[in-house]
């Protein structure tokens, strides 16, 4: 059996004991310098950012703004796109609206996960992603937002921070290579 | 620390011995204004880096023998070579670690960190009117951390630039890449002709892009090379030791 | 000359093309510089990554097993690969168990070095790759000449033209967002017909279980998430203990990759989709025997971020494919002769021992210190050059004594200063390919000594 025969060369040949170093932490900056680093990396990685200041102003702005885009944060939107639905009619999705629980201002990424939508590729799919963002969870780096998940796991979590995107040609950034083409935070 | 008390050995790489004797010359000059009493041991070779750069480690174990012979009795050797140096502190780790081996990985120093971490100065009184481009050698900066290579989030700091800083009237010429390698490498230039002079000529062009006039450097084998391919293109760039220009002085 | 020496001078031919590919890489390097640098704690940073990497190939086993467990406990099935033929068995037994004919797959240097991709297409599998740089290296039939930027060797121009072979681009457009944008259309249709989906392995975590793949085209996550089957692929090497660790490690490998602040996409798949299927595949081939080789063992810790390969001067001036190896530049330099030390015997010359590679990587691999050492080992196994060795042990005996020493240094520089020109520039003479010997002084250092010091010196220094 491969698997023992693994374990058995690994287990005469590893290391002698190396400690497992304590939990690498930093000081946390205050939330209003959170904040607004959270804005400056969104935009250099390719995102826009609005801040609506305010949980009462949300809905009217991404209704305003996003007509016409499918909101996640709606039971009937959610109903509608099950986790077994056809991958065409997700191709189809246009611009989605979703929550992401909380953001992170080293790197203007947002975390989400399947609480966040009902099907896996629906924020990969769609052309274009508009996510909201309640300003006050925004944490300073990843070893925060790593201990703020703990092992709170579920089936599928991600980072997203900005539009798809590659440089694959003579290292010419071109936004939109397989997901979002556009990618929005609407901060509240 | 009195220093005249001081027993130093003066250790002549090879390639300066035989080609480039003026900076042996500096180097030795300089080190006796300073006040220092100096020897030069005549049955020194080589550090043995070309043997094992090259993967002969083995074979290179006599002329480590001869040099540890010739040198652990100084209080501290001095070099003109940052590559040499380097060597002899990292390198020698596989001699038998007698009381002599490890006196001489201890004490060897590149001839500017000596004088700036031993003597303890960097004003050596000079004049050098001229547009210096430092090239930074690898194994000074990253082996013997002699300044702060690009490449890591430290402060920064050069002791080369401290002491060439000092030189009145000098204007030290920044470069596009500060700190990249001239391709030399040893045996690297021999085995790997095309990429080694890809790599001196792209190093030259920094610096005659910034207008330098003056190239200089911790190790004349870099300089060699540079040099070489400076001549081969016709450049008027000069090559000129770091202890030439430090020799260069009033004291 | 050898091989890698050989295969840079043909790449060097084309001058402007290697400043070229030169100046694009270096400028990856600056991005990675400010990156770290707007990191303060950036090298405690790759301290803590080294120590993690450190402490789990210290525990290795024990983590496989957690990682497994946890695994399985989320509805995973696990399979172990000793070796590549293994690896590639495993593989297409699932894409047979599900009758499937359409695979797509995301950037996996394992399944490079496993020879998957030729394997499936032998059994009538369709296999798209579809990270950008790697449509079009497949498109080319080629291998990835870099583990970050596969296509990092190619023009517009050459794109351009393969795209308007392949996808019906118009001719001549080169325009970099109109050829993605071709790309686009063209792999959203293999997306959405694929029935197995692919990926290689960032990170595996023990604690949990699960796996993560960093992309910023966002086509492992297309593919994963359209395929009712997905198949991770990950070395036995890129266990990591707890999620906590991933917070350390997320923050390093963007950042020296292309000098991002994190990937567009850091996911993390734990449990198959509802009505899915989820298949890790752990592979050995070979790194449980290089973990026993104490002087090279550090280079399991690599996570493939490719930032030495940005600031390698001989790298960049020599390109990915001048290595021959699955992984080129410094890293591949060490890795690559643990499986096979005479085909791979050049590469750990193929550098000029700068120590630029060990000082940005992530995870602090001793680089330079192991292509020193291979190289002692190469000769020492006799793996070198004769030619070499024998020049090395004459070397060896000039060198070790003053009298050879000083005699043959006389006769060389008598040489030089006297020989016509053509007895020292011929093709005999590497170092007179693009330089100049030096001029040649009229006497040595030792003999200006003995000539003003009459007397002084000596080997008791007595005076």
């Amino acid at each position: 059996m491969d698997r023992n025969k693994i374990l058995q060369t690994i287990r005469k040949n590893k290391a002698q004991a190396a400690p497992l170093p304590k939990t690498f932490s930093t000081p946390e900056e205050e939330p209003k310098k959170l904040l607004d680093r959270f804005k400056e990396i969104l935009q250099q990685v390719g995102g826009e950012c609005f801040d609506v200041k305010g949980a009462e102003n949300l809905n009217l702005f991404v209704e305003e703004h996003f007509p016409g885009a499918k909101d996640f944060r709606k039971k009937e939107t959610w109903e509608k796109y099950p986790p077994g639905c056809g991958k065409e009619e997700l191709s189809q999705l246009g611009a989605v609206i979703l929550e992401a629980q909380f953001g992170v201002a080293e790197n203007g990424a947002v975390w989400m996960d399947e609480s966040n939508f009902p099907n896996r590729l629906v924020p990969f799919i769609a052309e274009k992603l508009v996510v909201c963002l309640d300003s006050e969870q925004i944490c300073g780096n990843m070893h925060t937002a790593y201990s703020r998940l703990g092992n709170r796991t579920n089936g599928f979590g991600v980072f997203v921070s900005g539009p798809s995107k590659t440089a694959d040609i003579e290292q010419n950034l071109v936004l939109g290579a397989h997901g979002a083409k556009e990618y929005f935070v609407v901060l509240f | 620390m009195n220093l005249k008390n001081l027993h130093i050995g003066l250790f002549i790489p090879c390639y300066i011995d035989q080609f480039y004797p003026q900076v042996g010359i500096a180097t030795l000059e300089l080190l006796q204004k300073l006040g220092l009493d100096v020897h030069y041991p005549l049955e020194q070779t080589c550090c043995g880096q070309p043997l094992a750069n090259s993967g002969s480690e083995k074979e290179a174990i006599p002329v480590y023998k001869n040099f540890v012979e010739n040198f652990s009795r100084f209080d501290y050797v001095v070099s003109p070579s940052g590559s040499c140096v380097y060597h002899v502190r990292e390198h020698y780790n596989i001699l038998e670690q007698t009381d002599e081996v490890e006196r001489v990985r201890k004490n060897t120093f590149e001839l500017c960190e000596f004088i700036v971490d031993i003597l303890k100065t960097d004003d050596l009184k000079i004049e050098y009117p001229h547009k210096v481009g430092i090239h930074q050698s690898c194994h000074g900066l990253r082996g013997l951390k002699l300044g702060t290579p690009s490449e890591l989030v430290t402060e920064r700091s050069s002791k080369v630039h401290r002491l060439l800083k000092k030189a009145k009237g000098i204007e030290i010429i920044g470069l596009d890449r500060e700190d990249e390698c001239c391709g030399f490498g040893g045996t690297f230039s021999v085995f790997e002709p095309d990429v080694s002079v890809k790599m001196g000529k792209d190093r030259l062009e920094d610096h005659l892009r910034n207008g330098v006039e003056i190239i200089t450097a911790t190790d004349m084998s870099c300089l060699m090379h540079l040099e070489g391919i400076a001549r081969r293109q016709k450049h008027n760039l000069k090559a000129v030791h770091i202890a030439e220009i430090l020799n260069s002085n009033r004291l | 000359m050898t091989g890698h020496a050989h295969k840079a001078g043909q790449f060097l031919k084309n001058g402007e093309r290697a400043s070229w590919h030169d100046e694009t890489l270096w400028i990856v390097r600056q991005k990675r510089d400010k990156m770290a640098r707007a990191v303060p704690e950036w090298e405690s940073l790759r301290e803590q990554a080294s120590q993690i990497k450190q402490h789990t190939l210290s525990e290795l086993d024990n983590y496989l097993i957690q990682f497994e467990q946890q695994a399985v406990k989320n509805g995973v099935q696990v399979h172990w690969a000793a070796n590549a033929g293994g690896f590639n068995e495993i593989v297409s037994g699932i894409i047979k168990e599900n009758n499937a004919r359409k695979v797509v797959k995301s950037k996996s240097m394992l399944t490079e070095e496993c020879g998957l991709n030729p394997f499936l297409e032998k059994q009538g599998v369709e296999v798209t790759d579809t990270d950008l740089g790697e449509r079009i290296i497949q498109f080319r039939d080629e291998p990835p000449s870099h583990i970050v930027m596969p296509a990092i060797h190619l023009k517009k121009e050459e794109i351009s033209e393969l795209f308007h072979e392949k996808l019906h681009t118009e001719k001549g457009n080169s325009d970099p967002a109109y050829l993605t944008a071709a790309a686009r259309l063209h792999l959203r249709q293999k997306f959405l017909e694929a029935e197995v989906a692919i990926t290689g392995v960032n990170f595996a975590v023990a604690e949990t279980g699960a796996v993560v793949v960093c992309t910023n085209e966002g086509n492992a996550d297309m593919g994963v998430h359209a395929a009712p089957v997905q198949i991770h692929c990950v070395g036995i090497e890129k266990i990591i203990p707890r999620m906590e660790d991933l917070g350390v490690f997320t923050r390093l490998l963007a950042r020296s990759a292309t000098g991002q602040p994190v990937t567009a996409y850091t996911s993390h798949y734990l449990a198959p989709k509802p009505g899915g299927q989820m298949h890790i595949v752990i592979v050995d081939n070979g790194r449980s025997q290089h973990l026993g080789k104490e002087d090279y063992r550090n280079a399991l810790k690599c996570i493939r971020c490719g930032a030495c390969m940005n600031t390698c001067p001989v790298y960049r001036k020599s390109g990915g494919h001048s290595y021959g190896s699955v992984i080129p530049g410094p890293i591949g330099s060490i890795l690559a002769p643990h499986t096979n030390s005479k085909k791979y015997k050049d590469l750990p010359f193929a550098s000029s021992l700068c120590g630029s590679c060990s000082n940005v990587c992530p995870v602090k691999i001793d680089i330079h210190d192991q292509l020193y050492r291979w190289r002692q080992d190469l000769s020492e196994k006799k793996i070198v050059s004769p030619g070499k060795r024998a020049t090395m042990k004459v070397a060896g005996k000039v060198l070790s004594g003053s009298r050879m020493y000083d005699l043959s240094g006389k006769m060389a520089r008598w040489g030089i200063k006297n020989l016509p020109r053509m007895f020292i520039y011929n093709r005999l003479n590497v170092w007179g390919k693009g330089r100049e010997l030096p001029e040649i002084p009229k006497e040595s250092f030792k003999q200006w000594y003995k000539k003003t010091h009459q007397g002084k010196g000596g080997k008791n220094g007595q005076e």
